[in-house]
């Protein structure tokens, strides 16, 4: 609670910018209906390849939708791929970093190294190599449609748990090993008492540094899925898929097709960038050595 | 006494604050004549490093000087250039510092770090460089120099890395050597080598030492002069002897009653109550005032000046 | 020092084979066989039975395994089901074509990155401190891939300076290779120069502030060589995620490809999806780790033999 405070004193412009064009991109994505001014998907001829005007802000495409509209609901797809691939890859990751740290030995050898093996995964080249293979229609679970996403979710967030689970394995290490925490045992402290009370509190900046980061990464990667046609599927409306059908029409001359899509994601992943920095100042102000690159 | 090597005349540094330039150095006098080893003693924050990296002109982006005099052999070295100083620095003036550890640059080997120092200041082949780096180590006691050139500095203990950076700063025979409390790092065993190999040096170069330190007793030994700093004024300067018998301001006393004796009985520690004064909240009058036992009404409000008698210099409105 | 790489490279080793396995069952798990799609959709179910026969589709998985993990060690990746072409030679075909975009890439990124990173140490806390970090954010932001369509739009489409799109290997001249893949590679590039920045001003700017640094200037070296000495210091980080980063470049080339029209692997990659070539699916995709892999072992060893501590250590 302290630092919360800490950081809404001391967090720098930069830091307030990307806290806020990331909640504005959230507002956008959830308030999606509300805000968008035509249906992202209802095909207009008439209109079709308007310049940006008065009745549509950012133009329209080459079936005559609402660029505007497609971008703010384009924003759901990203958003959700983004922060759910973090939160799936979270969930793997700070559990096998606990079990490993915990249980030692062999089970610790042999769970480190998966985490190494998936790490040494070229995570875009598997995403679509994966996807290619199970295809991209719906997934079924049971009478429940899941839509082609939930592959791309599940895939980025596997691969995005090794940076999880070393984080966690190096501060449940130090933790299990320290004087206190065994002082603690002594006393009768459960292992679940010692885990959210000593290590989660201590992995809980690094995560959340890595996740803001990585966020980032996987909206890129989600946009890039769908640039190559196995993510999300027409005719929903993705910022990827919509740069795809501005690659289409690239020598026609409308300029708004390949612009706005893409300065959404170019915004959006500003502000989780930049947030991630801000937060990474606050909580690790030395952090020279380590870099996040995908 | 022949013509100063070093004088210092007012010596004011300060740091650029939010709230304007804080002085840390608040005008320091002080000269060092040839072959003279001069002992600077204080705690730390009094001043004693930064007066000498201001000699050096290596106060870096935070500090700068805001007034005085420094000449070196005559030369005003605060209006030299930078060029003229990065002349001076390693080849008439040398410093060493603290922490052996980091002094020296882990990529490179001890050997190439003393040929660049020799080379930037002599023209000399890189045999010759090499010839002057070994000679160099074998004077501050490494045996087998010449191949000790080829070790990295991870590969030498402390002591051996405080006596390469020494051998660094005299191979291109400074008349003047900084040594900022060149053994505090090592062990106690280590620093009584350390010491003596200066005292060593300073005999068989004709070298001017100045040795930075918060151990009175260390330097007593090999000084001949000592000079107490605190809360960035000179409080007491005079011949070793002297201050060892009857040292006159009542910091140095304290400080002297501070260090444990080896002989006699073995009584409590003594401490000086309370903590040095901070940066920016100087006390108008003498800076030790506010822990001084003898300190009367005109020490809080006046600071009194460094008066010379007699070889001696004290500041103090009461001095024994 | 010799124990150490071994045991980098065989738990390298390992990797790949772990890897390979999950490759190898994901690609069995999906809907569909290939013979269907080879061989179209009225083909007859003897047909299908003798193809899978054929091509050794109707034995057990791990059996299929371990003859496809063995053929691979003798350097056979299998031949393709479409074309019938060793799926060596359609690697070896289209790799050239993604490899002088991503080494052309990882020079400008490499040029430019740490140049940009030394001048902005250099050059700490003045205004272009903050321009520089400006920069960075922003070439970390932006997709290469839209990056390759803006310049397309604007470079090629409007102002004609450089073709569109298409692909001119080095036989045909190096001006016009160059002009082939200059925009993919500086869209390729632009991340990684920002990356690449980044770490070489933070670097830098730590060892700059190291005491070895004020030993040097207080031994009166000059200033040149006093940033070389901090430069040795600070490079290995930076040679580091160099390394990493071009394991990570070939991953982006595959899109930078689809934007610009190159036939590379991409093109090949896709092509085996869309076409259930599983053979040639495995063969790039295990391609692509293994240089993945390859440069995540060479930025491990990179580091090793920089720092003369590790050096000995090891």
């Amino acid at each position: 609670m302290n630092r919360l405070i800490q950081l809404v004193r001391t967090a720098d412009w930069t830091g307030w910018l990307g806290a806020a064009i990331v909640l504005v991109m959230l507002g956008a994505a959830i308030a999606a209906p509300l805000i968008a001014p035509y249906d992202p998907v209802a095909i207009n001829i008439e209109h079709r390849l308007t310049a940006p005007d008065a009745t549509y802000w950012l133009g329209t495409d080459q079936a005559g939708r609402d660029v505007l509209s497609r971008v703010i609901y384009g924003a759901r797809a990203s958003l959700a791929v983004g922060i759910g691939a973090v939160i799936i890859g979270a969930l793997i990751g700070v559990s096998a970093g606990l079990f490993a740290a915990y249980k030692g030995g062999l089970g610790d050898q042999i769970t480190m190294r998966i985490v190494d093996a998936i790490a040494s995964i070229p995570l875009l080249v598997w995403a679509i190599a994966i996807v290619g293979v199970l295809g991209v229609g719906p997934v079924a679970i049971g009478s429940l449609q899941l839509p082609n996403e939930v592959k791309i979710v599940t895939l980025i967030g596997c691969l995005f748990s090794p940076v999880f689970a070393r984080v966690t394995y190096a501060v449940a290490q130090r933790i299990v090993s320290a004087d206190y925490v065994k002082a603690r045992y002594l006393q009768g402290a459960s292992h679940w008492q010692i885990v959210t009370g000593d290590v989660l509190p201590n992995c809980l900046s690094p995560i959340i540094v890595q996740a803001t980061l990585l966020v980032a990464i996987g909206i890129v990667i989600e946009a890039s899925i769908s640039f190559v046609g196995l993510g999300v599927q027409p005719p929903q409306p993705s910022w990827g898929t919509m740069l795809s059908d501005a690659r289409n029409a690239i020598y026609s001359g409308e300029w708004w097709l390949p612009v706005f899509p893409g300065l959404a994601i170019s915004v959006t992943v500003i502000g989780f960038n930049l947030l991630g920095d801000a937060v990474r100042d606050l909580f690790d102000p030395r952090h020279e050595a380590r870099t996040l690159v995908a | 006494m022949s013509a100063p090597l070093l004088e210092v005349e007012d010596l004011h540094v300060g740091f650029r604050g939010a709230d304007g330039i804080v002085e840390a150095v608040r005008g320091v006098d002080f000269s060092v004549a040839p072959g003279e080893i001069v002992g600077v003693v204080g705690e730390s924050g009094s001043g004693k490093s930064l007066s000498m990296l201001a000699v050096m002109r290596l106060l870096g982006t935070t500090a700068r000087i805001t007034g005085g005099r420094v000449r070196f052999a005559g030369e005003d070295l605060l209006a030299a250039g930078e060029a003229r100083m990065r002349d001076i620095r390693g080849r008439d003036i040398a410093m060493v510092f603290q922490d052996p550890q980091s002094a020296l640059n882990p990529a490179l080997t001890i050997g190439r770090q003393m040929t660049d120092v020799v080379r930037a200041h002599r023209r000399v082949s890189a045999g010759g460089a090499r010839r002057i780096a070994a000679e160099a180590l074998e004077r501050v006691g490494i045996s087998d120099a010449a191949r000790r050139l080829d070790a990295y500095p991870h590969q030498f203990s402390g002591g051996m890395r405080q006596r390469a950076l020494i051998a660094m700063a005299i191979a291109c025979r400074p008349r003047l050597l900084i040594a900022d409390e060149p053994t505090t790092a090592l062990d106690v065993t280590v620093q009584a080598q350390i010491v003596n190999l200066i005292a060593e040096l300073r005999r068989d170069l004709d070298l001017a030492v100045v040795f930075i330190s918060h151990n009175l007793q260390l330097v007593a030994e090999i000084v001949d002069r000592v000079m107490v700093m605190y809360g960035g004024r000179v409080v007491e300067d005079g011949p070793v002897a002297d201050i060892e018998t009857a040292a006159r301001h009542p910091y140095t006393r304290l400080l002297k009653a501070c260090v444990p004796s080896l002989q006699g009985p073995l009584g409590p520690l003594t401490t000086i109550e309370g903590a040095p004064p901070r940066l920016g909240r100087m006390p108008a009058g003498c800076p030790f005032a506010p822990r001084c036992p003898q300190a009367v009404d005109r020490c809080e409000r006046e600071m009194p000046a460094l008066v010379a008698d007699a070889g001696r210099r004290v500041a103090c409105w009461r001095p024994q | 020092m010799f124990r150490l790489l071994a045991g980098r490279f065989f738990s390298s080793l390992g990797t790949l084979f772990f890897v390979g396995l999950v490759l190898f069952a994901l690609t069995r798990a999906g809907p569909g066989s290939p013979a269907r799609i080879v061989l179209g959709a009225d083909a007859t179910s003897a047909q299908i039975t003798q193809f899978e026969q054929a091509n050794g589709l109707d034995r057990p998985f791990l059996e299929q395994y371990v003859t496809w993990l063995a053929d691979v060690l003798r350097g056979d990746f299998g031949k393709s089901f479409v074309t019938g072409r060793d799926v060596a030679g359609e690697i070896v075909d289209a790799l050239p074509v993604t490899l002088s975009i991503v080494l052309f890439a990882f020079a400008i990124a490499l040029v430019f990155g740490v140049g940009i990173g030394i001048w902005a140490a250099l050059r700490l806390g003045g205004p272009m401190a903050s321009v520089t970090r400006l920069g960075v954010v922003l070439g970390l932001s932006i997709p290469a891939f839209w990056l390759g369509i803006v310049l397309i739009r604007f470079i090629a489409v409007d102002l004609r300076w450089l073709p569109p799109g298409g692909y001119a290997p080095l036989s045909s001249g190096l001006m016009t290779h160059l002009q082939t893949i200059a925009m993919p590679a500086i869209s390729l590039a632009v991340y990684y120069i920002a990356v690449l920045a980044r770490m070489t001003q933070a670097s830098l700017q730590e060892a700059l502030r190291g005491d070895y640094v004020r030993t040097a200037r207080a031994m009166g070296l000059s200033s040149p060589r006093i940033v070389v000495y901090a430069l040795l210091n600070a490079l290995p980080p930076v040679i580091n995620l160099a390394a990493l980063s071009f394991g990570y470049m070939f991953g982006w080339a595959l899109i930078i490809e689809q934007v610009f029209n190159i036939p590379g692997l991409s093109r090949a990659l896709l092509n085996a999806i869309s076409q259930r070539d599983f053979l040639l699916l495995q063969g790039i995709v295990f391609l692509f780790t293994a240089i993945f892999v390859l440069a995540n072992l060479g930025a491990d060893l990179v580091n090793r033999v920089l720092d003369p501590r590790q050096r000995a250590a090891a």
